[in-house]
Protein backbone atom coordinates (compact mmCIF):
# COMPACT_ATOMS: atom_id res chain seq x y z
CA UNK A 1 0.00 0.00 0.00
CA UNK A 2 2.68 2.34 0.84
CA UNK A 3 4.86 1.92 -2.07
CA UNK A 4 1.89 1.80 -4.66
CA UNK A 5 0.80 4.97 -2.92
CA UNK A 6 4.33 7.04 -3.48
CA UNK A 7 3.91 5.49 -7.24
CA UNK A 8 0.49 7.07 -7.41
CA UNK A 9 1.26 10.33 -6.15
CA UNK A 10 4.43 10.96 -7.71
CA UNK A 11 3.50 13.24 -9.97
CA UNK A 12 1.86 15.29 -7.47
CA UNK A 13 3.94 15.28 -4.31
CA UNK A 14 7.37 15.20 -6.40
CA UNK A 15 7.41 18.82 -7.70
CA UNK A 16 5.79 20.03 -4.13
CA UNK A 17 9.22 18.69 -2.78
CA UNK A 18 11.48 20.11 -5.41
CA UNK A 19 9.97 23.53 -5.29
CA UNK A 20 10.14 23.50 -1.48
CA UNK A 21 13.90 22.21 -1.49
CA UNK A 22 14.57 24.84 -4.40
CA UNK A 23 12.88 27.86 -1.89
CA UNK A 24 14.50 27.07 1.17
CA UNK A 25 18.15 27.29 -0.77
CA UNK A 26 16.95 30.18 -2.22
CA UNK A 27 16.28 31.50 0.69
CA UNK A 28 19.00 30.46 2.44
CA UNK A 29 21.45 31.99 -0.46
CA UNK A 30 19.73 35.40 -0.77
CA UNK A 31 19.97 35.53 3.18
CA UNK A 32 23.66 35.17 3.02
CA UNK A 33 23.83 38.19 0.23
CA UNK A 34 21.68 40.36 1.70
CA UNK A 35 23.59 40.30 5.18
CA UNK A 36 26.91 39.88 3.89
CA UNK A 37 29.03 43.80 4.21
CA UNK A 38 32.38 41.95 3.27
CA UNK A 39 32.14 42.89 -0.19
CA UNK A 40 30.83 46.38 0.61
CA UNK A 41 33.96 46.64 2.59
CA UNK A 42 35.73 46.00 0.47
CA UNK A 43 35.07 48.09 -2.29
CA UNK A 44 35.30 50.85 0.45
CA UNK A 45 38.72 50.39 0.88
CA UNK A 46 39.52 50.00 -2.90
CA UNK A 47 37.53 53.19 -3.06
CA UNK A 48 39.77 54.78 -0.31
CA UNK A 49 42.56 53.14 -2.11
CA UNK A 50 41.92 54.61 -5.69
CA UNK A 51 41.43 58.44 -3.78
CA UNK A 52 44.88 57.94 -1.74
CA UNK A 53 46.66 57.29 -5.28
CA UNK A 54 45.47 60.19 -7.25
CA UNK A 55 43.19 57.91 -9.04
CA UNK A 56 39.75 59.71 -8.33
CA UNK A 57 39.31 63.32 -6.88
CA UNK A 58 37.29 64.28 -4.21
CA UNK A 59 33.62 64.26 -5.88
CA UNK A 60 33.88 61.43 -7.65
CA UNK A 61 34.87 59.85 -3.81
CA UNK A 62 31.97 61.49 -2.19
CA UNK A 63 29.59 59.97 -5.22
CA UNK A 64 30.62 56.80 -4.87
CA UNK A 65 30.96 56.64 -0.92
CA UNK A 66 27.33 57.73 -0.62
CA UNK A 67 26.79 54.30 -2.81
CA UNK A 68 28.77 52.65 -0.64
CA UNK A 69 27.02 53.51 2.76
CA UNK A 70 23.39 53.31 1.23
CA UNK A 71 24.56 49.71 0.34
CA UNK A 72 25.89 49.17 4.34
CA UNK A 73 22.66 50.39 5.52
CA UNK A 74 20.36 47.99 3.26
CA UNK A 75 22.84 45.01 4.64
CA UNK A 76 21.78 46.77 8.39
CA UNK A 77 18.67 46.79 7.74
CA UNK A 78 18.64 43.63 6.30
CA UNK A 79 20.34 41.88 8.92
CA UNK A 80 18.33 43.36 11.73
CA UNK A 81 15.07 41.49 10.33
CA UNK A 82 16.75 38.55 10.13
CA UNK A 83 17.80 39.51 13.75
CA UNK A 84 21.89 39.29 13.33
CA UNK A 85 24.34 41.26 15.07
CA UNK A 86 25.01 44.45 13.07
CA UNK A 87 28.00 45.81 14.67
CA UNK A 88 26.61 49.08 14.97
CA UNK A 89 24.90 51.80 17.81
CA UNK A 90 24.91 51.77 21.37
CA UNK A 91 26.33 48.88 23.57
CA UNK A 92 27.10 48.22 27.04
CA UNK A 93 29.54 45.60 28.50
CA UNK A 94 27.50 41.78 28.08
CA UNK A 95 25.90 41.16 31.41
CA UNK A 96 26.32 43.99 33.33
CA UNK A 97 23.72 45.07 35.60
CA UNK A 98 22.13 48.67 35.34
CA UNK A 99 21.07 48.35 39.02
CA UNK A 100 24.62 47.67 40.02
CA UNK B 1 26.13 33.84 24.07
CA UNK B 2 28.78 34.63 21.59
CA UNK B 3 32.42 35.36 22.39
CA UNK B 4 33.10 37.42 19.24
CA UNK B 5 35.50 40.49 19.92
CA UNK B 6 32.89 43.45 20.16
CA UNK B 7 29.84 41.57 20.21
CA UNK B 8 26.65 43.85 18.81
CA UNK B 9 23.51 42.90 18.48
CA UNK B 10 20.84 44.86 16.34
CA UNK B 11 20.63 48.65 16.83
CA UNK B 12 18.73 51.28 15.89
CA UNK B 13 19.59 53.57 12.53
CA UNK B 14 19.79 56.99 13.02
CA UNK B 15 16.27 58.17 12.23
CA UNK B 16 14.80 55.97 15.19
CA UNK B 17 17.14 57.12 17.73
CA UNK B 18 15.05 58.08 20.57
CA UNK B 19 17.10 59.16 23.39
CA UNK B 20 15.20 61.52 25.80
CA UNK B 21 18.75 63.60 26.59
CA UNK B 22 20.56 63.71 23.66
CA UNK B 23 24.43 64.12 24.17
CA UNK B 24 24.12 61.11 26.69
CA UNK B 25 25.84 58.90 24.69
CA UNK B 26 29.98 58.21 25.09
CA UNK B 27 31.72 57.62 21.81
CA UNK B 28 34.73 55.80 22.95
CA UNK B 29 38.22 56.62 20.80
CA UNK B 30 40.85 54.93 22.86
CA UNK B 31 41.59 53.25 26.38
CA UNK B 32 44.87 55.26 28.16
CA UNK B 33 46.32 55.17 31.39
CA UNK B 34 45.97 57.91 32.84
CA UNK B 35 44.12 58.95 36.52
CA UNK B 36 43.36 62.00 36.54
CA UNK B 37 41.06 63.49 33.84
CA UNK B 38 42.23 64.99 30.62
CA UNK B 39 40.29 67.11 27.80
CA UNK B 40 41.69 67.05 24.25
CA UNK B 41 39.84 69.94 22.62
CA UNK B 42 36.49 70.51 20.70
CA UNK B 43 37.68 67.84 18.12
CA UNK B 44 34.88 65.47 18.26
CA UNK B 45 33.33 62.79 15.97
CA UNK B 46 30.01 64.89 14.62
CA UNK B 47 29.58 68.29 15.67
CA UNK B 48 33.37 68.54 16.69
CA UNK B 49 32.06 68.12 20.91
CA UNK B 50 34.56 68.32 23.43
CA UNK B 51 37.02 65.00 23.91
CA UNK B 52 37.60 64.01 27.42
CA UNK B 53 38.13 61.28 29.85
CA UNK B 54 36.15 58.91 31.87
CA UNK B 55 38.43 57.81 34.75
CA UNK B 56 38.56 54.66 36.47
CA UNK B 57 41.44 54.26 39.14
CA UNK B 58 44.81 54.37 36.44
CA UNK B 59 42.79 53.24 33.36
CA UNK B 60 40.49 56.02 31.46
CA UNK B 61 38.03 56.53 28.61
CA UNK B 62 38.70 58.70 26.00
CA UNK B 63 35.00 60.06 24.92
CA UNK B 64 33.02 62.24 23.60
CA UNK B 65 29.11 63.31 23.74
CA UNK B 66 26.94 61.69 21.68
CA UNK B 67 23.24 61.41 20.44
CA UNK B 68 22.53 57.54 20.13
CA UNK B 69 23.25 57.09 16.51
CA UNK B 70 24.73 55.05 14.06
CA UNK B 71 28.10 56.58 12.59
CA UNK B 72 28.50 55.41 8.97
CA UNK B 73 32.71 54.77 8.03
CA UNK B 74 32.45 57.80 5.74
CA UNK B 75 35.55 59.25 5.15
CA UNK B 76 34.88 62.59 7.00
CA UNK B 77 33.65 60.10 10.38
CA UNK B 78 36.99 57.85 9.81
CA UNK B 79 39.10 60.79 9.82
CA UNK B 80 37.67 62.53 12.80
CA UNK B 81 38.12 59.15 14.90
CA UNK B 82 41.68 58.74 13.78
CA UNK B 83 42.24 62.47 14.48
CA UNK B 84 41.12 62.30 18.21
CA UNK B 85 43.69 58.85 18.60
CA UNK B 86 46.60 60.45 16.71
CA UNK B 87 45.70 63.53 19.41
CA UNK B 88 45.83 61.42 22.31
CA UNK B 89 48.77 59.82 20.99
CA UNK B 90 50.97 62.22 21.31
CA UNK B 91 51.17 62.05 24.62
CA UNK B 92 50.12 58.16 25.49
CA UNK B 93 50.13 54.91 24.85
CA UNK B 94 46.57 53.64 23.93
CA UNK B 95 44.48 51.17 22.91
CA UNK B 96 42.18 52.04 20.02
CA UNK B 97 38.51 50.74 20.26
CA UNK B 98 36.62 49.84 17.03
CA UNK B 99 35.67 52.40 14.63
CA UNK B 100 31.52 53.72 15.85
CA UNK B 101 31.85 52.41 19.56
CA UNK B 102 28.89 54.36 21.30
CA UNK B 103 27.68 53.39 25.11
CA UNK B 104 24.37 55.17 26.04
CA UNK B 105 25.76 56.33 29.39
CA UNK B 106 28.70 57.13 31.26
CA UNK B 107 27.99 54.67 33.92
CA UNK B 108 28.79 51.82 30.52
CA UNK B 109 31.86 53.03 30.14
CA UNK B 110 32.59 52.85 33.65
CA UNK B 111 31.86 49.22 33.45
CA UNK B 112 33.36 48.51 30.43
CA UNK B 113 37.04 49.55 32.17
CA UNK B 114 35.93 47.98 35.30
CA UNK B 115 35.13 44.83 33.80
CA UNK B 116 38.10 44.99 31.29
CA UNK B 117 40.65 46.61 33.96
CA UNK B 118 42.95 43.69 34.14
CA UNK B 119 43.41 42.91 30.11
CA UNK B 120 43.59 46.91 29.03
CA UNK B 121 46.43 46.82 31.55
CA UNK B 122 48.05 43.60 30.01
CA UNK B 123 48.28 45.14 26.71
CA UNK B 124 48.94 48.64 27.61
CA UNK B 125 51.98 47.53 29.31
CA UNK B 126 52.73 45.36 25.99
CA UNK B 127 51.90 48.42 23.75
CA UNK B 128 54.07 50.98 25.74
CA UNK B 129 56.13 53.33 23.65
CA UNK B 130 55.14 51.11 20.39
CA UNK B 131 53.05 52.81 16.99
CA UNK B 132 52.41 51.25 13.92
CA UNK B 133 53.14 51.88 10.28
CA UNK B 134 51.19 51.09 7.39
CA UNK B 135 53.03 49.85 3.90
CA UNK B 136 51.00 49.20 0.99
CA UNK B 137 52.92 48.14 -1.73
CA UNK B 138 51.63 48.19 -5.49
CA UNK B 139 53.57 47.28 -8.76
CA UNK B 140 53.18 48.29 -12.08
CA UNK B 141 52.39 45.48 -14.43
CA UNK B 142 54.15 46.62 -17.36
CA UNK B 143 56.99 47.56 -15.87
CA UNK B 144 57.50 44.43 -14.19
CA UNK B 145 56.87 42.15 -17.31
CA UNK B 146 59.56 44.16 -19.14
CA UNK B 147 62.06 43.61 -15.81
CA UNK B 148 61.08 40.07 -16.02
CA UNK B 149 61.91 39.81 -19.76
CA UNK B 150 65.13 41.52 -19.38
CA UNK B 151 65.96 38.80 -16.67
CA UNK B 152 64.45 35.28 -17.90
CA UNK B 153 66.10 34.22 -20.48
CA UNK B 154 63.55 31.90 -21.55
CA UNK B 155 60.64 34.19 -21.58
CA UNK B 156 62.95 36.37 -23.80
CA UNK B 157 63.48 33.59 -25.97
CA UNK B 158 59.94 32.16 -26.57
CA UNK B 159 59.14 35.97 -26.97
CA UNK B 160 61.37 36.59 -29.69
CA UNK B 161 60.76 33.24 -31.37
CA UNK B 162 56.73 34.26 -31.67
CA UNK B 163 57.74 37.72 -32.35
CA UNK B 164 59.61 36.70 -35.56
CA UNK B 165 57.54 34.13 -36.83
CA UNK B 166 54.40 35.95 -35.77
CA UNK B 167 52.27 34.74 -38.51
CA UNK B 168 53.33 31.15 -37.75
CA UNK B 169 53.92 30.92 -33.77
CA UNK B 170 51.30 28.64 -32.36
CA UNK B 171 48.95 29.22 -29.83
CA UNK B 172 50.66 26.96 -27.51
CA UNK B 173 53.76 28.85 -27.94
CA UNK B 174 51.76 32.30 -26.95
CA UNK B 175 50.24 29.98 -23.87
CA UNK B 176 53.13 28.89 -22.81
CA UNK B 177 54.88 32.62 -22.86
CA UNK B 178 51.61 33.80 -20.80
CA UNK B 179 52.04 31.03 -18.12
CA UNK B 180 55.72 31.64 -17.82
CA UNK B 181 55.29 35.33 -17.41
CA UNK B 182 52.46 34.54 -14.92
CA UNK B 183 54.34 32.24 -12.75
CA UNK B 184 57.70 35.04 -13.22
CA UNK B 185 55.24 37.65 -11.91
CA UNK B 186 54.10 35.80 -8.81
CA UNK B 187 57.64 34.61 -8.27
CA UNK B 188 58.68 38.41 -8.13
CA UNK B 189 56.25 39.38 -5.81
CA UNK B 190 57.31 37.04 -3.51
CA UNK B 191 60.75 38.10 -4.04
CA UNK B 192 59.83 41.63 -3.03
CA UNK B 193 57.43 41.49 -0.23
CA UNK B 194 59.99 38.07 1.40
CA UNK B 195 62.93 41.17 0.73
CA UNK B 196 60.87 43.94 2.50
CA UNK B 197 60.29 41.88 5.17
CA UNK B 198 63.56 41.26 5.88
CA UNK B 199 64.83 44.19 5.53
CA UNK B 200 62.43 46.09 8.21
CA UNK B 201 62.47 42.90 10.28
CA UNK B 202 65.62 44.37 12.52
CA UNK B 203 63.68 47.64 12.76
CA UNK B 204 60.47 46.73 13.83
CA UNK B 205 58.80 44.44 17.05
CA UNK B 206 56.15 42.68 14.78
CA UNK B 207 54.79 42.54 11.38
CA UNK B 208 51.14 41.34 9.97
CA UNK B 209 50.21 40.87 6.04
CA UNK B 210 46.57 42.03 5.75
CA UNK B 211 44.54 40.79 2.68
CA UNK B 212 45.57 42.46 -0.18
CA UNK B 213 42.71 45.58 -1.79
CA UNK B 214 43.12 45.15 -5.47
CA UNK B 215 44.77 43.79 -8.11
CA UNK B 216 47.86 45.80 -8.67
CA UNK B 217 48.64 45.57 -4.71
CA UNK B 218 51.00 43.03 -3.54
CA UNK B 219 51.30 43.73 -0.12
CA UNK B 220 49.88 45.15 2.69
CA UNK B 221 51.10 45.32 5.89
CA UNK B 222 51.26 46.98 9.14
CA UNK B 223 54.53 47.34 11.93
CA UNK B 224 54.73 47.45 14.95
CA UNK B 225 57.63 49.57 15.87
CA UNK B 226 59.45 50.85 18.87
CA UNK B 227 59.33 54.39 19.16
CA UNK B 228 62.56 54.77 19.47
CA UNK B 229 63.41 52.84 16.28
CA UNK B 230 61.02 55.45 14.53
CA UNK B 231 63.61 57.51 12.58
CA UNK B 232 65.28 54.10 11.76
CA UNK B 233 62.60 52.41 10.77
CA UNK B 234 61.15 55.31 8.54
CA UNK B 235 65.04 55.58 6.62
CA UNK B 236 65.05 52.01 5.97
CA UNK B 237 61.58 52.39 4.21
CA UNK B 238 62.82 55.20 2.44
CA UNK B 239 65.54 53.67 1.05
CA UNK B 240 64.40 50.43 -0.02
CA UNK B 241 61.32 52.76 -1.68
CA UNK B 242 64.24 54.07 -3.36
CA UNK B 243 65.72 50.62 -4.20
CA UNK B 244 62.65 49.55 -6.02
CA UNK B 245 61.50 52.36 -7.27
CA UNK B 246 61.44 52.30 -11.29
CA UNK B 247 59.25 49.16 -10.31
CA UNK B 248 57.04 49.46 -7.05
CA UNK B 249 55.08 51.86 -5.50
CA UNK B 250 55.18 52.74 -1.85
CA UNK B 251 51.95 53.70 0.23
CA UNK B 252 53.61 54.58 3.61
CA UNK B 253 51.55 56.12 6.51
CA UNK B 254 51.76 56.30 9.88
CA UNK B 255 52.20 56.62 12.90
CA UNK B 256 48.99 54.64 14.17
CA UNK B 257 47.71 53.68 17.42
CA UNK B 258 48.65 49.71 17.05
CA UNK B 259 45.30 49.07 15.44
CA UNK B 260 46.49 45.82 13.76
CA UNK B 261 48.54 44.63 17.11
CA UNK B 262 45.64 45.06 19.82
CA UNK B 263 43.04 42.29 19.76
CA UNK B 264 40.77 42.45 22.90
CA UNK B 265 38.16 40.56 22.98
CA UNK B 266 35.21 42.88 24.39
CA UNK B 267 32.13 40.95 25.39
CA UNK B 268 29.60 44.14 24.41
CA UNK B 269 25.65 43.81 23.45
CA UNK B 270 22.94 46.10 22.45
CA UNK B 271 21.78 48.40 25.01
CA UNK B 272 18.75 49.07 25.06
Amino acid sequence: MGLLTNILLAPFLGPVWASKWTLDKVDRVVREELTDDTPIKEDLMKLQLQLEMGEIDDAEYARQEAEIMRRLRDVREWREKFGMSTGAGPVRVAGSDDTE
Amino acid sequence: MTTDPVQMTAAESVSAATEPTPGAGKYVYCIIRNDRSREFGEIGIGSASRVYTVNHNDLAAVVSDTPIVIYDPTRENVLAHEFVNETVMREFTLIPMSFGTVFRSEKDVLQLLKSTYQAFTDVLDKMQDKIEFGLKILWDRDKVVAAIERENDEIRRLKDEITRNAASSTYFARMQLGRLVEAAMEEASNRYVTDVHEQLKDTSVASRSNKVIGDRMILNAAFLVDRKDEKQFDEKVKAISLQYEDLLTFKYTGPWPPYNFVNIKLKLEKAI
